[in-house]
């Protein structure tokens, strides 16, 4: 059920991009504002025509402009998840989502569409109708309505417009956590617009980067997360690496010690049993390195790393790859620190961590893609 | 693309159909002129308003049949009838439309005439001018600009109108009675405006003046006949009129119907 | 009251309103979600009937399809009598008389559905029919009903036009506004009293519908 989009345009807004996105595989297109990345999605949708271009789900042509064929929306099997949620206002939530269940007999469409509200923990609000939702609510209405279209059904594709950026930021992160635990449930492929690096982090396997319709980078995110290409375009600040970790213990003072491949971390309480695996997102240049094991320091969380490589940028300041058992962790520093401890591929050193730098949203549950850490 | 077209020509079918479907509602329900047969339909001068309703009546408690008088200028009907309005019986106000037609094939015959007209000044009760029939009064009135409008029917196409300037002209007052001048669409609405107070006064058919209606409504005078054209007023059977409305021609013509004409100042051409 | 009368303008507006009513949904949906070249052009087509004086219209209604035209030629051949002075002369006039109140507030009322939610529709798997039907039209119907109410209450008061084409033919072209008009020349001033306070009174009724149905529409979508 690959998804296989390529495509050309000129004019307003440029594209040239091609990829591909396999069944169950969730993939995030960032890229700054005007990049196209939106057009791109839409376009996957049969929304918008690009000049050039050729679409593929499962060897179904959905668009061929060689061959003039281009499928509108309703005959191409695509769920949309809008931004601006677009639930048809004058229909209960689970109208909502009946409406895009004309593959399935008339009996069993309202049984399947509470299914759907429950999966996305909407139960006991099937019967409200938008205006009695909060904005969270009924994006995931929006999301069921999607999925309403796509589940079991090949080919098809999830795609998801920014769909989460008009609701707090709370809510975003409860949203963030339902997508991973859905994932078992999303056989199709899927693609994720967004410009919050964050949620591309947590929630994608793959990323593509593009900016002014042009493909950046693209790969694995750790991968792309760690190119300078792509960096470049992201915006430097933005660069991060998730570290797997097991909950250990909840202290008494509030904090959380997690057990990663080379040692224990204490973060600020983090919600979960013990046992439980999860993924920290680590900022680069909140990361410090040392040759030795450092005493005396306010901060707690110091991991035995091995250096990588060292990424030479055009500022002062040098990006530098380190494994942590299983995981990369990037640390960016200057210039100058590189060259005063000598650092050097093979090189074994100290990762450095502040428990406070490490914001909430930014620890996450394990998906089932991701290997657990080594020992423990 | 080809399917939506194909959808969009379905579209277009559909509303196609409906339409068809409304229109042939229409032609059913609208449609059989032809039922109107029984009912033939009169076009009569304005002048006839309150005479031949009487007239009307009177040849249905006489024979059981109906027919369906229309009021309006006469040079207005002549046009109607020219575009195919289904009238059976033209009464006409002045002959030269009934000549018209008969000479275009569009009636019967040359017609006949069944009265002879007259027209009346009149003005309100509380009039500025004194009514005369040497219209006296009115050119004092208006020397002294004390007439603000004046109402005749629309001497274009209304025969009474036309008389109306006639004897206007000939008395002198045709020219200066032009800025206060206000046409009727026929001469019935002439009377309304030279009766209701929108006028200061009007000419208009001596048939109305006679009416209750209009009589009460003020004060009279008889304009000389020799001012101006007579008003020789033809009735002709048009193309496909049929037996009703052949009756009733023939019925104006009984002395029953000649009573209400004269009682309404018509005389007849003999007298 | 001319009760003839009275029910000959009823039964024409209401096979006007017949007559438009798919009208109105299908220009009124085309042009508010296509735009093409020229479609300014089309806009100002559909409104020239509003600005444009009744007699205007009326002389060339007459000359399109009186007796000396082909239209009225081919009406004359096909019934056996001409197309104007008829109810269904006046029915084809009014039709197209009407077509700016009967496309305009509809285009608005399906103007004011927000583009993301057709475009969540047909990613949903509905067809334009199905958006239609299921969608669009029970978000824009109060437009498309405004539109209808319009249409009704103008063709009871048409005057001008109906006049010109139909002529004051009485159970046939002569409708509740020419009565009036013939019973003021008849001095019968009771009549036309009459008749004229039952026409204010459903215009009134008319235009409290149409202001509730626009604040449905408002209501509708928030």
């Amino acid at each position: 059920m690959t998804l296989s989009v390529k495509m050309r345009a000129a004019g307003a807004i440029p594209l040239d991009v091609a990829f591909s996105v396999a069944p169950g595989e969730l993939l995030a297109l960032v890229g700054p504002s005007g990049s196209g990345k939106t057009t791109l999605l839409r376009s996957i949708a049969g929304l918008w025509q690009p000049d050039q271009g050729q679409i593929t789900a499962n060897g179904a042509v959905w668009l061929d402009t060689g061959a003039g064929v281009n499928l509108a929306p309703y005959q191409r099997r695509v769920g949309m998840v809008f931004q601006s949620y677009a639930l048809f206002p004058h229909m209960t939530a689970v109208q909502n989502v009946t409406v895009a269940m004309d593959h399935l007999p008339r009996s069993q469409r309202a049984a399947e569409a509470r299914r759907l509200l429950d999966l996305v923990n909407l139960t006991g609000l099937a019967d409200r109708k938008p205006a009695q939702l909060s904005g969270g609510q009924q994006q995931r209405v929006a999301l069921a309505r999607a999925l309403a279209r796509t589940l079991g059904v090949k080919p098809a594709a999830l795609l998801l417009d920014e769909p989460f950026s008009a609701v707090d930021r709370a809510t975003r992160e409860r949203l963030h956590a339902e997508i991973i635990g859905l994932r078992q449930h999303l056989s199709m492929p899927v693609i994720l617009v967004t410009h919050d690096m964050n949620e591309a982090q947590t929630l994608a396997d793959r990323m593509l980067v593009i900016d002014h319709g042009h493909t950046v980078a693209s790969g694995a995110t750790a991968d792309v997360m760690s190119d300078p290409q792509a960096l470049r375009t992201m915006g430097i600040r933005e660069v991060a690496a998730m570290l797997t970790a097991r909950i250990a213990a909840h202290e008494d003072d509030g904090m959380t010690r997690l057990d990663t491949a080379t040692g224990p971390i204490w973060l600020p309480r983090v919600d979960g049993a013990i046992g439980a695996v999860t993924r920290v997102r680590i900022l680069a240049h909140e990361v410090m390195l040392s040759r030795a094991r450092p005493q005396g320091l306010s901060a707690q969380n110091i991991l035995p790393a091995t250096v990588l490589a060292i990424r030479r940028g055009d500022g002062p300041g040098v990006m530098v790859h380190l494994a942590v058992g299983d995981d990369q962790i990037l640390a960016r520093i200057t210039r100058r620190a590189a060259q005063m401890l000598a650092l050097a591929p093979d090189d074994c050193v100290h990762v450095i961590l502040k428990a406070m730098s490490v914001a909430r949203n930014q620890i996450t549950a394990e998906t089932s893609k991701h290997t657990p850490p080594g020992p423990v | 693309m080809i399917v939506r077209i194909l959808r969009w020509a379905g579209a277009c079918l559909v509303s196609a159909w409906l339409v068809i479907g409304c229109l042939a509602g229409v032609l059913v329900l609208g449609g059989g002129l032809k039922a109107r047969a029984d009912r033939p339909l009169i076009a009569a001068a304005s002048t006839l308003q309150f005479a031949l309703p009487e007239i009307a009546a009177a040849f249905r408690a006489e024979t059981g049949l109906t027919v369906t008088p229309s009021f309006g200028s006469s040079g207005n009907f002549a046009r109607q009838i020219r575009e195919g309005a289904p009238f059976e019986m033209f009464m006409a106000a002045d002959e030269s439309f009934v000549f018209d037609l008969a000479k275009d094939g569009l009636a019967r015959d040359q017609g006949a005439i069944y009265a002879q007209g007259r027209i009346v000044l009149i003005a309100p009760h509380d009039a500025v001018f004194e009514v005369e029939p040497s219209l006296d009064g009115l050119a004092r009135a208006l020397s002294g600009g004390q007439i603000m409008r004046f109402a005749i029917a629309n001497p274009d196409h209304a025969p009474y109108g036309m008389r109306a300037q006639e004897a206007l002209e000939h008395r002198g007052l045709w020219q200066a009675l032009q800025p206060v001048m206000v046409l009727g669409e026929n001469v019935s609405q002439a009377a309304q405006f030279a009766t209701t107070g929108n006028a200061d006064g009007g000419i208009i058919a001596y048939s109305l003046a006679l009416s209750p209606q209009v009589g009460a409504l003020g004060r009279y005078a008889l304009i000389p006949a020799e001012w101006h054209a007579p008003l020789n007023q033809r009735m002709v059977l048009l193309k496909g009129a049929g037996p009703v409305a052949q009756a009733f021609y023939e019925f104006i013509n009984t002395p029953k119907a000649i009573a209400i004409l004269q009682r309404y100042g018509f005389v007849r051409p003999e007298e | 009251m001319d009760w003839t009368a009275l029910f000959l303008s009823l039964r024409l507006a209401g096979w006007t309103v017949v007559i438009l009513l798919p009208v109105s949904v299908f220009m009124g949906r085309f042009l508010a979600f296509h735009p093409f070249r020229g479609k300014g052009l089309v806009e100002a087509l559909v409104m020239l009937p509003l600005v444009l004086p009744p007699t205007v219209f009326g002389f060339y209604l007459l000359t399109s399809f009186g007796r000396n035209s082909a239209i009225g030629a081919f009406w004359q051949d096909l019934f056996g009598h001409q197309l104007v002075f008829t109810f269904e002369g006046l029915v084809l006039a009014s039709v197209i008389f009407n077509l700016p109140f009967a496309i305009q507030p509809a285009q608005r009322g399906f103007e004011a559905i927000p583009r993301g939610l057709r475009e969540a529709a047909a990613c949903s798997g509905l067809s334009p029919f199905g958006s239609l039907w299921r969608v669009e039209l029970p978000l824009a119907w109060p437009g498309v009903m405004t539109a209808m109410v319009l249409t009704f209450a103008h063709t009871l008061g048409e005057f001008g036009i109906v006049l010109m084409v139909g002529g004051s033919i009485p159970g046939e072209t002569r409708t509740i506004a020419i009565a009036i008009y013939d019973r003021v020349q008849a001095f019968d001033q009771a009549s036309a009293g009459i008749m004229s306070a039952s026409l204010v009174a459903i215009s009134l009724f008319t235009i409290a519908l149409t202001y509730w149905l626009s604040a449905r529409v408002g209501r509708r979508l928030s």
